[in-house]
């Protein structure tokens, strides 16, 4: 290969691409939360109803998981842009990594709840619980734990497909990356420090949910 | 050892020295020609320069003088379409021999990659949404502008913008072509692309008008080799001024751009 490599212009850069490592968190974390909710809604949508509201859920869950992630941040950028209405970079991606993650989380959530026993449901509602209690207070911490270790993986999931935000003009730690290597032209350089900084990532992200899970299910 | 074997072992290593010494001395040059095709990375959505035709086969003034190179050479011609941000890498990773892609030959770029004197020569305009109403250079400053990634537009225009303190508002993206479609649909109000662009995508999309001629200087491009390897450089060097003597360079830009040819020289400069 007909190249020298110059590390130089990367560490001098190093501040900006940490701080655009902050963002693909903030990005990856933001989705998350509203991708456990609309994933939780989903699920036990598409469990317990029947008419619009279920076809409106199962066609959300077939989309998110059969198109390409890359498809559908286009269609919150473009698509929706063809039709006047008009996001930041920044909502793009989030919205696109929440239809993405809600789309497998539910399917997750409904593994989870099918893996709890109807009886337990019954047991509850006898003992005087309503619909309510018995979800809240039976049902869904025993489906957080079934799907605790899926969920780990689909945050991970979330940081690395951030990058594609970079296609949408969205500077997270991709974007950062690519910017500051077609400046300086140190493209190897650049990409070799990025994929060390989002295994770093990954490796904290794995470590605090390793810790997370310690505490929470030592029983 | 044995009559055949030690013949075996000389041959072996007569074989091995002569690969040597040839690998040694061969160049791009030599390349190119032993492999029988010429590996050209184009960027395709630079129109006229580079586009895709009705056809969908590659067309435009760099593919026709990736063409004309290839039929210098005597070899096949392979275009490689590239976006703006891959030009450097095409060469630096060996996927290709020669980059036609409206380079601008800036230090910055030449301590990455090899470049010829200047093939052709832009100036950076601006496309505007129709109802954006930006006339100068100065309507632009609070409104969001486009580039591609990886352009002298883009860093021009960043250096601008730094100095405004108005960064916040450029958008950049991949290709020229999101940058066109970024204006069209209204999430820019304005992109920056070259002046040879801004008619067909003026052509193209109803909701964008031609904008202000930016206030940087004009972008002198030239072909680009690997820095290394000089001999090539220099043949490509000679392709260049063979092109204007020939008077190809003339007849293509007339064809794809229309009109007289920028001259390519620069003003008190001796190559």
């Amino acid at each position: 290969m007909d190249y020298n490599f110059h590390w130089r212009p990367v560490f001098k850069t190093l501040p900006d691409l940490l701080q655009s490592a902050v963002l693909t968190l903030e990005v990856a974390i933001l989705s998350m939360i509203l991708g456990i909710l609309f994933g939780l809604a989903l699920s036990l949508i598409r469990i317990n109803m029947t008419g619009p509201l279920k076809w409106f859920a199962v066609s959300w869950i077939e989309l998110a998981r059969n198109t390409p992630a890359l498809l559908q941040l286009f269609f919150f950028g473009f698509g929706l842009g063809a039709f006047g209405i008009h996001f930041s970079p920044f909502l793009i991606v989030l919205m696109g990594l929440t239809f993405n993650n809600a789309g497998y989380l539910a399917e997750n959530f409904r593994g989870g709840f099918n893996a709890i026993p109807d009886t337990q449901i019954k047991a509850s509602l006898s003992l005087g619980m309503n619909s309510f209690q018995t979800y809240t207070r039976i049902i869904i911490p025993q489906v957080l734990r079934i799907v605790y270790h899926p969920m780990t993986n689909q945050m991970v999931w979330a940081v690395l497909m951030s990058s594609l935000g970079m296609l949408v003009g969205f500077r997270e730690l991709s974007g950062e990356t690519q910017f500051f290597a077609s400046k300086t032209y140190r493209i190897f350089e650049y990409f070799a420090v990025t994929a060390v900084i989002y295994y770093v990532l990954v490796k904290i992200i794995l470590g605090i949910s390793r810790l997370i899970a310690n505490r929470l299910f030592k029983y | 050892m044995t009559m055949f074997s030690k013949t075996l072992v000389s041959l072996t290593t007569a074989a091995l020295l002569l690969t040597g010494a040839t690998t040694a001395s061969a160049d791009k040059l030599d390349d190119v020609i032993d492999a029988g095709v010429l590996r050209c990375g184009v960027v395709l959505d630079f129109p006229p320069i580079g586009y895709r035709d009705a056809n969908n086969e590659p067309a435009g003034f760099d593919v026709d003088y990736c063409k004309d190179l290839a039929a210098a050479l005597e070899v096949d011609h392979e275009i490689i379409a590239i976006t703006w941000a891959e030009r450097l890498p095409l060469i630096v990773t060996n996927r290709g021999d020669v980059v036609f892609g409206g380079t601008s030959d800036t230090l910055s770029r030449a301590k990455t990659v090899g470049f010829t004197i200047p093939y052709a020569i832009y100036y950076a305009q601006a496309i505007v949404g129709a109802d954006s109403g930006i006339v100068t250079v100065e309507d632009m400053y609070d409104k969001k502008v486009a580039a591609a990634i990886g352009t002298v537009p883009e860093q021009e225009w960043l250096k601008i913008a730094k100095e405004l303190g108005i960064e916040g508002n450029y958008q950049g993206y991949q290709s020229e072509n999101e940058v066109f479609l970024a204006v069209a649909q209204g999430k820019a109000h304005a992109g920056i692309t070259t002046n040879t662009t801004v008619l067909p995508i003026t052509q193209q999309f109803d909701t964008v008008i031609a904008g202000p001629r930016m206030p940087w200087g004009t972008d002198y491009t030239s072909v680009v080799g690997p820095r290394m390897d000089v001999t090539w450089l220099n043949y490509l060097n000679l392709f260049v001024t063979q092109q204007v003597r020939s008077g190809r360079y003339q007849e293509l830009w007339g064809k794809y751009v229309g009109g007289e040819a920028p001259e390519l020289r620069i003003p008190g400069v001796y190559y």
